[in-house]
């Protein structure tokens, strides 16, 4: 295990106008976010809507500089954006979206789309390299003929991995690859996934708000609430036995057939990024909040299993120095 | 005694077939599960029930509500069981409200159509509603308008303005998918409580086994336009006899256990104009033969209320 990624303390922050006349409101989509990636093994990133797991994904490639914290790559600070030495560091990580047919151009055919990152990153190119790649990610070579729209939602989904694996990527970014494909192709393509990876040992970040799927791909998982990180360990321990009460609604919220015993309901939304709740972001849903919840934020750090957690509760050593 | 009674329901669209005659009851107070993939015709069933297809559409068959025709029924007829016996949610919300106006107003709209209630007392009934829907702030609510809501407080309005008719039968068509998992949770726990509090039927279109699994009674799989799979939802969890519904359970990631590759149904669906002459389902089906090719198999009864439509299936002996 060899680390390729490693982000530290980063702070993504957006500033938004409510009303012409409206004040500036400051939202910090990701807010003091650390995570490791090692080469040729996956992190699952789970969230639901708006907790900042897409920024971390774009913050991680580099597609937007942290307002704080730093993301090192190989042990060096990521070049400056839309400078040369970025350029040549793009073609390292390649990044896979939820909409297929919204990544691909729809007036080009699949083959000069899987063509075009050879030609940019000045590889070799042509026919013969376009089918190899097409195989590899499960499609025939007469499908460079195609356009977009002649293909099937998992077919274009495909198409966008052959292209991102052009450059031979050492990082392979997917936010939400699946979520918008029908039950039996995600099957497929979480399997093509895991073949890719197990052939081509390259490190993936696998965003997604699906637990089943994060798990299925998953070395390690980490699940984020409002910018930042509150439980990060292996997955099925995190899944078995969750530690942060939020870890513990997500699991609970997982519809499975056959299931016994009542289901943990969050009371409430999940709140405004930019409203953010004082000490834990998540005491105002928490069943088990005592008042230290509401005045200190919690710092993820290990408990003695090694699973790092973000809560006053789930560090038992500490819950009996403060009572 | 069935509340809805389908009988060979058909839709075609511009000579495409899109609903291929598919039979389904609905009793009182049951929760169905519709489940399927995108295309299979799950939500074309209930839009041609409630005569909400668009004119091209061509719809043969039957669909009784009570001892009532709906197909072909006259626009009054049809305008009173919509919303007053059989209501219907969609999956996006927001989509489904109005944006410019007061949520209290569209709740009153509905409750003025459907029990003739206005001003003051249809004010109040609407904040009942928000109250059974489990709004917090029901009554300041009423004032807001759908942009001032998150989405699952919006699938909550649309709800409360399902029931302002106190329907028969509520159809949830992807009710949870456009929502966050833990805001699912919960508006898969009103809809079960308000079944049981009000005895509606609920019928549930979804395309996620998991939350069929844990609402509903009874289950109907459908595929390309038809029905291929109908049990009691413990039945076909635990034995499903169709290799579609099969391998719908085996796509879906385990919690627990080894992993292992997933078994993902080959291929994609097929396309109304390429069906093919036999099971629709034989060009992706790992255990298809000759004979499968050939003729549409029928829904046949393999056990008590457990029915597939597979010639395998029903020669395999299903276990109890």
């Amino acid at each position: 295990m060899s680390v390729l990624l490693q982000a530290r303390d980063l702070v993504r922050r957006y500033r938004m106008r409510r009303g012409i006349f409206g004040r500036a409101v400051e939202l910090r989509a990701v807010d003091g976010l650390s995570l490791t990636l090692e080469r040729g093994r996956t992190l699952g990133l789970v969230g639901e809507s708006g907790c900042g797991k897409s920024t971390t994904g774009r913050l991680v490639l580099g597609l937007e500089a942290p307002d704080a914290g730093q993301v090192q790559v190989d042990g060096a600070p990521m070049p400056p954006i839309g400078g040369r030495a970025w350029r040549q560091q793009r073609a390292r990580m390649q990044m896979v979206f939820q909409d297929p047919l919204g990544a691909l151009d729809r007036r080009l055919s699949i083959g000069a789309q899987v063509e075009e990152p050879l030609i940019i990153h000045g590889l070799p190119a042509g026919p013969a390299r376009v089918a190899e790649l097409l195989m590899e990610a499960g499609l025939r070579p007469d499908h460079a003929q195609r356009y977009p729209h002649e293909l099937s939602g998992g077919q274009r989904q495909r198409a966008v991995l052959a292209r991102a694996l052009a450059t031979a990527p050492e990082l392979l970014v997917c936010d939400e690859p699946i979520s918008a494909l029908d039950v039996s192709i995600q099957a497929q393509v979480m399997n093509l996934l895991m073949e890719l990876q197990a052939r081509r040992g390259m490190a993936m970040l696998f965003i997604s708000h699906d637990l089943r799927a994060v798990r299925q791909v998953s070395h390690r998982i980490a699940v984020m609430y409002l910018g930042r990180i509150v439980e990060e360990g292996e997955p099925d321990e995190v899944l078995k036995t969750p530690a942060h009460p939020y870890s513990r609604a997500l699991v609970s919220a997982i519809p499975h057939p056959g299931r016994r015993g009542r289901r943990i309901l969050l009371t409430g939304d999940p709140p405004n990024p930019a409203d953010r709740p004082s000490g834990c972001a998540f005491h105002p849903r928490c069943a088990e909040a005592v008042a230290r919840c509401r005045i200190e934020a919690p710092v993820l750090r290990p408990r003695p299993d090694g699973r790092l957690v973000a809560c006053h509760l789930a560090h038992a050593p500490l819950l009996s120095q403060v009572a | 005694m069935s509340l809805v009674q389908i009988r060979g329901l058909a839709v075609s669209f511009a000579g495409q077939p899109a609903l291929r005659g598919i039979d389904l009851d609905v009793a009182p107070g049951e929760a169905l599960g519709l489940v399927g993939e995108s295309g299979c015709g799950k939500s074309v069933t209930w839009l041609a029930a409630l005569g909400l297809l668009p004119g091209k559409a061509r719809v043969t068959g039957s669909v009784r509500l009570g001892g009532m025709e709906l197909l072909g029924a006259k626009a009054e007829t049809l305008e009173q069981v919509r919303g007053g016996r059989i209501a219907m949610i969609f999956q996006d919300p927001a989509s489904s409200l109005n944006p410019v106006h007061r949520i209290g107003r569209q709740i009153t709209e509905a409750l003025s159509l459907h029990q003739g209630l206005s001003g003051a007392p249809a004010r109040a009934e609407a904040k009942r509603l928000l109250d059974a829907v489990g709004m917090p702030d029901a009554q300041r609510r009423l004032d807001a308008f759908p942009h001032e809501l998150s989405g699952g407080q919006n699938q909550r309005v649309m709800i409360a303005i399902a029931l302002a008719g106190r329907p028969e039968v509520l159809v949830a068509d992807e009710p949870t998918t456009a929502l966050d998992v833990t805001i699912q949770a919960q508006i898969l726990d009103l809809l079960q409580g308000l079944r049981r509090e009000m005895g509606m039927a609920l019928v549930l279109i979804t395309h996620d086994l998991g939350v069929v699994s844990e609402t509903c009674e009874r289950v109907a799989v459908m595929y390309a336009g038809r029905i291929v799979e109908e049990a009691a939802s413990g039945q076909i969890f635990a034995h499903p006899a169709h290799p579609y519904t099969q391998g719908l359970l085996g796509a879906l990631p385990p919690l627990d256990g080894e992993r292992r590759p997933l078994m993902a149904i080959p291929g994609g669906v097929p396309e109304p104009w390429a069906m093919p002459p036999g099971c629709a389902f034989a060009p992706r089906c790992p255990h298809a033969r000759t004979a499968c090719l050939q003729a549409v198999p029928e829904l046949a009864d393999l056990h008590i209320s457990h029915r597939a439509a597979c010639i395998l299936a029903a020669d395999a002996p299903v276990l109890a």
